[in-house]
């Protein structure tokens, strides 16, 4: 049984090993080789190409973790199909041309497809849209005079893509969570894959064979954000960038942390619930679904369970997860104003946090009555600070009481040195963070963004 | 008939008088448009009828011998055609400008990560597959791969003029600093690539190189062969930054595969693959020694560094090039080591010396101002030699105090406070200066440039990075020709023609540019002829000659094509005077007091860099140069293993090159007018290197601004920072 998608607006239908990425295909066998491979693992972006889905819209993905399965029932769009059937130039490519966005040329392919998808979206948000492409030469100002040039322009009309339906998919991509579900406990050996953001480098770097696959981008009903009464509800299958749209309100401290989250183009295909389930110890959302007090939902053919995420992360590895057990959603509360959030890296964009701190102290007439406070990256697993907690609970909320419970940062922590930061730096920093948390909610400023650059 | 030039005298300004009048305007690049469809062909790109796939092995040792390579253990793989080893093979890229085999070590292993055989298989992802299964054999030897650590050091002379020693002891305030730098790559987006085939004994290999005419006569000596039985191709390079100057391994396999096996071999590097066995910039350990009177005049200048290689590499990261020329003093002392150690070799990137040694000096400059109590743009101006420190040649044109004053004004520095008192909530906010200096060059280039009625083409070897070298030879050859630059053809590239000087060293544009020059000249000479009128009454414009009351249509006067040939190369001009292009770095940051976060808010770079080419492609290799100076100061560094030399950081997610977010929407450059005639004919100095060269110095003197406290290891960290606030 094939994969069926649109290629530069083309019927085209597939099949092959599950694990074929878009950009080998497109290179090797397609002959379009004007997608390049910078790195082959998401960080680069001159491999971005245009796919759309059927009520979901067009989003950047990088085509070098993208496998094939993944694109069923979508269209793809590369760079040789932003330009108009005939040739015509699409105005970003006009702009990139006059303002010299293209210097070596090798990462422009990747902005265009970028650029274009952006410009058809009419996001003009020109900062985070290019976030996920490396340029070596330009120094990224002339590029984003470009992107702002051709803003205005209309939007030509071959870029809008309608993928239609595309017929049953073969059955390692599961069209529900109950065929999921089905499938995994009769194949509880086989390896989800859901965006491939972290997947497709076992593949691509670490060179793994994975004999046996499920794709999840069929299961539509793990898929969304909704309300339910106090209570916001995640579908493992939500992309980050939903996730981001459907925080943004609720929690803007941790929409914020999820925009510096890889890049458009990696948000755009990583899920919540890979997220959660590689058990990273250095995965950005955990911490701040922890200090929310998120519940992870699991299922393992019809039976579900439930816990605080916390409890989900048993050691550096290690998850409590069963063979054939999937995690299916996770519920945190609509509401939490004073839940901040606080990502620390080397470099600004597309970069593993150093330190990730997030802060959720509830304050009832001057006491601290309930302390939520978690960290990334000072352990081997997204652990809560019990001790700062417990030093705080039951205390006024004022700086005497802040500076009382540094200290007990020491009893929950012993993090490491690595090349992302000294562990002196990491222990310290988030004693920081909370002394800064504690300004941010007196309304002092302290967001980098405040920081114009 | 080639024209062949000397540069032994100033120059008249030519460029000035012609007419077509495109020399320094802000063409847009004639490849843009195949850039942007992606339709321009990069090595990789072209697909072979019969190629096959070659993946590199590495080794994984750091020092010994392959006993064994294991062909047995793969040879059976699906697909797998062969493993291919040959003493030809090369153990890294040849070092830029070399034109001879690199090391050739047979089955010895130098460094953890160089290329031992290439696994040649019908499809890439079987060479890849068994290139990772090979089971190979070594027999290891120890070699220490931390230059800290290593017993096997070169003391090299010191470079001196005046007594260092003397004037030291004289001065009221001395300064006396250690820098460190680490180890950089490149990380030119496109990864190393090559294909070659053989037809009839020759061999023809598209491949990602800087310089081809180099890397013609590196390939020849390599496989033992002559040179015109060597044909290379590139004409569109994804980035070179100094990685593609010479042959890499990658192509050197391809060819020797492709010959073994008769048929095309396409080997390119993965990520990894070019942060392994691609020369990085050496890691520095820079000892800085100023001296001064107490009224700001520098006496003493001392500039030591420690740099790295491998056994065997000529190069040296030339650390202290610009602090040889920069400042005056009474005595000045540089002495270099080099530790040799087992780890990927060192080479040239982007601006080799001043990128990194820049910082060291002007960090000095900055902590001496402060410790003098002089405003560090006075101290500076205060300090400019007469002449060139070391060997007292005239500098040719020097607009660096111009380039100081007109910055500082435009930057608001007159506005400047005191170190470590202006706070926006609660991040610390601080403004930093440094100059910028690079030495310019002339390297013998060859150009010919064809004239059919109101056409012209260029024809060189040389190579366009990205610079803009298209666009910029339309503009040479359609100014002296008087044609408008769409009606010249550049190709470039190709080791069939004229051999010009590649792109390194930020002379490629000066050198080939001056040979296209030349033989538009010649051609001009004709056109004169073919008109009736002496050369220097020749205008020519819009396709129009005219010249003493006559005038002619090229199209109609050029019955039969016209061709001019030139080369140049540097000659007395250039041991009478000195050229380097110069410039001020202005920079704003702000420090966050908490956590150590750097966010660069402005930077502005005014420069002098001789006569404009394109204010467009210019501009953008000056911001480009400036954010490799952020990157440099805040984010870029390798990081290796110190047990054997292997590379941690070999990839994009670890190797951090500043990304988009990480530069100010504010960055401004500004050019002041110069034309540089001891330089050459066309009055131009390098470009690509400027932005670099003392960008980084800016950004750490504005951190210690900002905090009032000094970083002295690069990059600023934020746990760098947060520490240096320690009290």
């Amino acid at each position: 049984m094939a994969i069926r998608f649109l290629l530069n607006g083309e019927a085209v239908e597939w099949d092959g090993p599950p694990t074929r990425t878009l950009l080998d295909w497109l290179r090797e066998e397609r002959g379009l080789t004007g997608t390049k491979e910078g790195c082959n693992e998401g960080d680069c972006g001159a491999c971005t190409v245009m796919v759309t889905e059927e009520g979901g819209g067009a989003k950047p993905l990088n085509a070098c973790i993208l496998f094939m399965p993944q694109l069923h029932g979508r269209a793809v769009r590369t760079v040789e199909g932003i330009a108009g059937p005939g040739g015509q130039m699409h105005p970003v490519q006009e702009a990139m041309v006059a303002l010299h966005g293209s210097q070596c040329g090798f990462c422009t392919p990747g902005f265009i497809v970028s650029m274009a998808t952006a410009h058809l979206n009419g996001d003009t948000g020109h900062d985070d849209a290019l976030a996920g492409n490396l340029c070596r030469c330009t120094g990224y100002a002339p590029i984003v005079r470009a992107a702002e040039a051709a803003a205005s322009e209309p939007v030509p009309d071959w870029m809008r893509d309608a993928p239609g339906k595309a017929g049953l998919a073969p059955p390692y991509v599961p069209e529900s969570a109950d065929a999921l579900a089905e499938w995994y406990v009769e194949n509880p050996d086989g390896v989800l894959i859901a965006g491939a953001t972290d997947v497709g480098l076992w593949v691509t770097k670490s060179l793994r064979d994975l004999p046996k696959v499920a794709f999840l981008n069929g299961c539509a009903d793990l898929r969304g954000v909704t309300r339910e009464g106090e209570t916001l509800r995640i579908g493992a299958m939500t992309t980050m960038t939903e996730v981001l749209a459907g925080v943004r309100k609720a929690h803007p401290s941790y929409a914020e942390l999820i925009r510096r989250y890889g890049s458009v183009q990696v948000r755009s295909a990583a899920t919540i619930g890979g997220n959660i389930a590689n058990g990273s110890p250095i995965g950005d959302n955990p911490p701040a679904l922890i200090a929310l007090g998120a519940t992870l939902h699991l299922r393992r053919g019809a039976e579900r369970r439930e816990m605080p995420l916390e409890a989900f992360f048993l050691d550096y590895g290690k998850q409590d997860r069963q063979p054939g057990e999937f995690v299916e959603a996770v519920t945190l509360p609509a509401e939490a104003p004073s839940l901040r959030c606080y990502k620390l890296s080397k470099r600004f964009d597309q970069d593993i946090s150093a330190v990730c701190g997030c802060f959720n102290v509830t304050v009832t007439d001057g006491v601290v009555a309930e302390a939520r406070i978690a960290f990334g990256g000072m352990a081997g697993v997204p652990k809560r600070a019990a001790a700062v907690e417990a030093a705080l609970v039951g205390q006024p909320w004022s700086e005497e009481t802040v500076e009382a419970a540094l200290p007990a940062f020491g009893e929950d922590f012993t993090p490491m040195s690595d090349m992302r930061a000294s562990a002196d730096y990491r222990l310290e920093t988030a004693r920081n963070m909370l002394t800064r948390y504690y300004h941010d909610l007196a309304g002092a400023p302290v967001s980098v963004l405040k920081v114009s650059a | 008939m080639k024209d062949h030039f000397t540069m032994d005298e100033p120059q008249p300004r030519v460029l000035d008088e012609t007419k077509q009048g495109v020399i320094g305007t802000p063409m847009d690049r004639p490849d843009g448009a195949r850039k942007v469809s992606g339709t321009a062909g990069y090595a990789a790109d072209h697909k072979v009828e019969g190629m096959a796939h070659g993946v590199l092995v590495r080794a994984t040792i750091s020092r010994g011998r392959v006993t064994d390579i294991g062909r047995a253990s793969v040879m059976d793989l699906d697909g797998v055609i062969e493993v291919v080893t040959d003493p030809r093979m090369t153990r890294n890229p040849a070092q830029g400008m070399a034109g001879e085999a690199p090391v050739q070590p047979g089955d010895d292993v130098h460094y953890h990560g160089q290329p031992i055989a290439v696994v040649v298989a019908e499809t890439f992802e079987a060479a890849r597959d068994a290139a990772q299964r090979l089971v190979v054999t070594y027999r290891k030897e120890d070699a220490a791969s931390d230059p800290d650590a290593t017993p096997d050091t070169e003391v090299g002379d010191p470079e001196t003029a005046g007594d260092f020693d003397a004037a030291w002891a004289k001065a009221d305030v001395r300064l006396d600093r250690t820098y460190t730098t680490p180890s950089q790559v490149s990380a030119a987006m496109e990864p190393h690539a090559a294909i070659a085939e053989w037809t009839d004994g020759r061999v023809e290999l598209r491949s990602s190189l800087q310089m081809v005419r180099f890397n013609k006569a590196e390939l020849a000596d390599t496989l033992g062969i002559d040179a015109d039985r060597v044909r290379i191709l590139s004409p569109f390079v994804g980035g070179g930054f100094g990685s593609k100057l010479g042959l890499g391994p990658e192509a050197v396999a391809a060819a020797i595969a492709s010959e073994k096996l008769g048929r095309p071999v396409r080997v390119v590097m993965s990520r990894q693959n070019v942060f392994d066995a691609v020369l990085r910039r050496s890691e520095t350990r820079q000892r800085v020694r100023l001296g001064a009177s107490k009224d700001g005049q520098l006496l003493a200048l001392s500039h030591d560094d420690r740099v790295s290689n491998l056994d065997g590499e000529g190069f040296a990261e030339p650390v202290s090039q610009a602090s040889q020329f920069l400042y005056r003093a009474d005595g000045l002392s540089f002495t270099q080591t080099v530790a040799r150690i087992a780890a990927t070799p060192a080479g040239s990137v982007r601006a080799p010396g001043e990128a990194v040694g820049m910082v060291a000096l002007e960090a000095a400059m900055d902590e001496l101002a402060d410790e003098l109590g002089v405003d560090p743009v006075e101290l500076r101006l205060n300090n400019l030699p007469d002449t060139h420190p070391m060997d007292g040649r005239a500098f040719s044109t020097r607009r660096l105090a111009d380039c100081l004053q007109d910055g500082a004004a435009r930057f608001g520095w007159a506005d400047r406070w005191t170190r470590g008192t202006r706070r926006e909530g609660d991040w610390l906010i601080g403004m930093g200066v440094a100059s910028a200096a690079r030495s310019n060059m002339l390297v013998k280039s060859a150009a010919r440039v064809r004239l059919q009625g109101d056409r012209a083409v260029v024809e060189t070897d040389m190579t366009d990075i990205g610079t803009g070298t298209y666009a910029i030879l339309s503009q040479i050859a359609g100014e002296m020709l008087g044609l408008s630059p769409d009606r010249v053809d550049v190709r470039l590239g190709d080791s069939d023609l004229p051999g010009a000087s590649g792109s390194g060293g930020s002379f490629g544009a000066s050198s080939a540019g001056s040979a296209t020059f030349l033989a538009a000249k010649r051609i001009r000479r004709d056109i004169a002829r073919k008109l009736g009128c002496p050369e220097d009454a020749l205008t020519l414009q819009n396709g129009r000659a005219r010249g003493d009351n006559r005038e002619a249509d090229l199209s109609e006067l050029i019955d039969q094509e016209l061709v001019g040939e030139a080369e140049i190369e540097a000659g007395k001009t250039d041991e009478s005077h000195f050229s380097a292009g110069f410039g001020a770095h202005f920079a704003e940051v702000a420090v966050n007091e908490w956590t150590g976060e750097v966010r660069v808010r402005r930077m502005l770079a005014v420069m002098s860099m001789g006569r404009i080419l394109n204010e467009k492609t210019a501009r953008s290799q000056a911001l480009g140069g400036m954010i490799w100076g952020i990157g440099t100061a805040l984010t870029e560094e390798v990081q290796s293993d110190a047990r054997d030399g292997h590379v941690v950081t070999r990839d994009l997610a670890n190797y951090h090159v500043p990304s988009h977010a990480d530069v100010p929407g504010d960055m401004q450059v500004v050019f002041l007018e110069e034309r540089d005639d001891w330089a050459n004919p066309i009055q131009t100095k390098g470009i690509g290197e400027l932005g670099i060269s003392g960008a980084g110095a800016a950004v750490i003197n504005a951190i210690s601004h900002a905090t009032g406290h000094r970083t002295y290891d690069c990059p600023a960290l934020p746990d760098r920072v947060i520490s240096s606030l320690a009290p």
